[in-house]
């Protein structure tokens, strides 16, 4: 019971209250019912993180440009982005106009933005890249194990949700759970009226109030989603699928189940051959939905408690290919958004002529970002990550 | 074990009579819940009777005389697709319609105890071998189960087992089944968990069968729970077999099945596992003693233990008496899902958290949506409306409102309606009624 006094004192009043018929009883309640009833309940109000996946290999080169770099126009004969369209963030780096929607995140000081993020020896197989970015491991072994996230939320046996497509290897844990939700049914109730009249009065008996309490809970959250489902608060987003899964996760976030770890991707990265287009349109989505979001929780006084994380297997190769297309290539940009955030570049911009195998190495090692995020944001040890690994200021001081 | 107070057999008296309260008891926690023709002929038939059948795995007499060859050619149908969809809809039919509801049962806990997920094993194939061994062995001995069970390739693939070898021991195996498969926490350290790698290394799978390879084999001395010797995973398994806590495990594996919260003393549960340990952990004779105690069908056991996913839905279809038409499984293994429990698909190698934590915000609805999504009928892909009014009026209750009640609180709790729960549904009828019982607090217990 020791080992719940610590993390007892995080919990709201609220959840206290919920949680304190059960803690009462402790002597008598198994453990693994003491831990699954703290589970279901501990996590409401704390931080949370979202991350975005961008699948197939985003061009960091021509995501965050060094205009003024004479090797760039050379490495990019025709998908140059021209520097008098790039959003300025530096004297010397622009970003990709399309990203102009992040514009208003970078301006408020919520965005940081870390380019050539990596890791040694970088793998450019797009299942095995993932599959290390998942795991923070690079033995063949254990690439198909456990995630970074699910083993940093096994000591509390935490949830986290995947929203669209299947539950990535990067929130599979030993003990912690991952929920895959895509449509907005699943949470939604037929028929509220009768939801809320076959809930009942207080009980006395423990386990049927447990059940009752949990189901007004629902039928709140239910409740809540409803309304949001109906009218979007003001919220416009983009009809894009990003954006719709953001969306679905901001209602999420609005019904307060609880989560602390949301989840979901992007395709379409790996662009090959004729990217001007296909790339410019693929960074628009992600800027229009992230700050659409953003948006959101903001006008839902939420967005305080939310860190977005974005991040793709590996960058593409700086020298563009014979059909105006890049190949898979080495570390990347990872963009770190949210009010807590500590905005601006952070980290250095890969060397474009000091190259390895014909690729700048990495400035930034991934775990790093991983560590921080684990520990200075949410709160979770960073042990599953297998080493130390020092923490960037990627955070505002808290006020 | 000689029966103590606790272990005692039941036998009906005044204070815990053989009612139908009892009998749907039985069945919620046994199988998956009754129709209302089981339910009268067991109260008929008495404790005995009731308790032979299920035990004896032919307690639905109702299951069509073509189930066996059904089932093969549905999962066959699945497995050559290459689609676990259809295979969970395969493992919903068998849980519907089959002869044993308790060994389906049992299936499903060996399921959640050597917890495997198509997720990473990505073969529907192994995952319905590994299905069909834990059915097999579900109330044999655990050393059969346990030694099958190590050997599916589908948990040897889930747990990395072919990329432990000597030089390179990968300990995912060797600790989940100290951990999970048999002693449990604290009862191993982790130098063991290192040894019994190393003892595992060289098992994998070949060909979708156990395989040994001698060349990965590690075959120097190992030091495992205080014993050494040249270990191989066969001895691993034997070493882990004798331990006590390993009977104890299993004990406390087997009354979280079948007994709700604080229903069985701490005594009581240590008397279990000495018991299972003389009778050589014998899955058979421990469900046997439980199920024909009488703390079993004390009162405070009863609606102790909140319904799992897979208990509601088909629970739910089988008392309500969805056979033809059937609600489609494909459906069914769909709502479970939703409701948090993804057969073939547990979340961890944990397997199912289970308990109050099946009670969460979007297991509730699901539950509530699939309420009245299998009384309507096209979302849960059964043809038919449930009709509210038929089984009461084929049964004597008549098809008012008032004979719908009774008959429905009676066949789904085993009791007439309080005052209380007359008030929370008063107003609704048919069909609207009967989702309502079934989305109750109430009605996630069992």
């Amino acid at each position: 019971v020791i080992l719940y006094i610590g993390e007892l004192i995080m919990l709201t009043r609220r959840d206290f209250l919920r949680s304190s018929s059960l803690f009462a009883l402790a002597p008598a309640v198994p453990l693994f019912i003491a831990r699954t009833a703290r589970a279901a309940t501990a996590d409401k109000n704390g931080h949370v993180l979202v991350v975005v996946q961008l699948d197939g290999g985003n061009d960091a080169l021509n995501t965050v440009v060094p205009h003024a770099d004479p090797g760039y126009e050379k490495l990019r004969p025709t998908l140059r982005v021209a520097k008098k369209d790039l959003v300025k963030l530096t004297d010397t780096l622009g970003l990709h106009p399309a990203l102009k929607p992040l514009g208003k995140l970078l301006d408020a000081g919520h965005l940081a933005i870390l380019p050539g993020v990596g890791y040694p020896n970088p793998n450019r197989s797009h299942f095995e890249s993932m599959a290390i970015w998942h795991t923070a491991r690079f033995d063949d072994e254990e690439l198909r194990s456990y995630g970074w996230l699910g083993r940093a939320l096994d000591p509390s046996a935490g949830t986290a949700y995947m929203v669209g497509g299947a539950v990535p290897t990067a929130l599979r844990g030993r003990r912690s759970s991952a929920v895959a939700l895509a449509r907005i049914e699943d949470i939604l109730l037929a028929d509220p009226a009768a939801a809320r009249h076959s809930a009942g009065p207080e009980a006395n008996d423990d386990l049927l109030a447990f059940v009752r309490r949990q189901a007004v809970d629902a039928q709140v959250a239910a409740d809540k989603l409803a309304r949001l489902n109906g009218a979007d608060g003001g919220a416009r987003y983009p009809g894009t699928g990003l954006a719709v899964r953001l969306k679905l996760m901001a209602r999420l976030l609005k019904a307060d189940l609880g989560a602390r770890v949301f989840y979901t991707a992007q395709s379409g990265y790996d662009t090959h051959a004729n990217q001007r287009f296909t790339h410019a349109g693929l960074l628009n989505e992600f800027a229009g939905a992230v700050t659409a979001f953003f948006d959101d929780l903001q006008a839902a006084k939420l967005a305080e408690r939310v860190t977005l994380i974005a991040f793709s297997e590996f960058g593409r190769t700086i020298k563009e290919n014979g059909s105006a297309g890049t190949d898979h290539g080495t570390a990347g940009v990872v963009f770190v958004a949210g009010p807590g955030v500590a905005g601006g570049m952070l980290g250095s911009m890969p060397n474009l002529t000091e190259l390895d195998r014909g690729e700048p190495k990495m400035t930034t090692d991934f775990r790093r970002v991983y560590a921080t995020v684990l520990n200075n944001w949410l709160g979770l040890p960073t042990d599953g990550l297998g080493g130390t690994f020092e923490a960037l200021p990627l955070f505002r001081a808290p006020a | 074990m000689a029966p103590t107070e606790h272990w005692r057999a039941y036998e009906p008296d005044a204070k815990a009579p053989w009612d139908l309260r009892r009998v749907v008891h039985l069945h919620r926690r046994a199988g998956f819940g009754a129709t209302w023709a089981e339910l009268q002929q067991d109260l008929k038939d008495g404790p005995e009777a009731a308790l032979e059948r299920l035990l004896r795995g032919s307690a639905n007499t109702a299951a069509p005389i073509e189930f066996a060859a059904t089932a093969d050619t549905l999962a066959e149908a699945a497995v050559a697709a290459g689609e676990i969809g259809r295979l969970k809809a395969w493992w919903f039919y068998r849980m519907l319609f089959g002869p044993d509801p308790l060994g389906e049962k049992l299936t499903l806990l060996w399921h959640d105890h050597f917890a495997t997920a198509n997720a990473k094993v990505g073969d529907p194939g192994l995952m319905r071998r590994q299905n069909d061994t834990l059915r097999k062995h579900a109330r044999g001995k655990f050393s059969d189960l346990l030694n099958a069970s190590v050997r599916e390739p589908a948990l040897l693939a889930f747990l990395d087992a072919p990329a432990n070898r000597k030089g390179h021991p990968n300990e995912n195996l060797g600790r989940e089944l100290m951990e999970l498969f048999t002693l449990g926490v604290g009862h191993y350290t982790e130098a063991d968990v290192k040894e019994a790698a190393r003892a595992l290394t060289g098992w994998t799978a070949h060909e979708g069968k156990f395989a040994q390879d001698p060349a990965k084999h590690d075959d120097g001395d190992k030091t495992v729970l205080g014993k050494t010797g040249k270990w191989t995973g066969a001895d691993l398994v034997r070493l882990l077999l004798e331990q006590p806590a390993t009977s104890e495990r299993i004990a406390l594996k087997l009354c979280r099945q079948f007994f709700g919260e604080k229903a069985t003393p701490p005594e009581a549960l240590k008397e279990f596992a000495a018991g299972l340990r003389e009778h050589e952990i014998d899955i058979g004779w421990g469900v046997g003693v439980i199920l024909r105690s009488k703390l079993f069908f004390t009162d405070a056991n009863i609606r102790t233990r909140v319904l799992s996913p897979v208990e509601y839905v088909v629970g739910t279809a089988r008392a309500l008496g969805m056979f033809d038409p059937a609600p489609s499984t494909l459906a069914l293994a769909d709502w479970s899902a939703r409701m948090g429990q993804d057969v073939f698909d547990p979340p961890n190698v944990g397997g199912w958290p289970g308990g109050r934590a099946w009670v969460h915000t979007r297991g509730l609805i699901a539950r509530a949506n699939f309420a009245a999504a299998v009384l309507t009928g096209p979302n849960a892909g059964r043809s038919a409306a449930y009709d509210p009014s038929l089984l009461p009026s084929q049964y004597g209750f008549g098809g008012e409102p008032a004979g719908v009640l009774t008959f429905h609180c009676r066949l789904l709790f085993g009791i007439d309606a309080t005052d209380e729960v007359r008030q929370r549904v008063a107003g609704a009828e048919g069909r609207k009624l009967v989702a309502m019982l079934l989305s109750t607090p109430e009605g996630q217990l069992g």
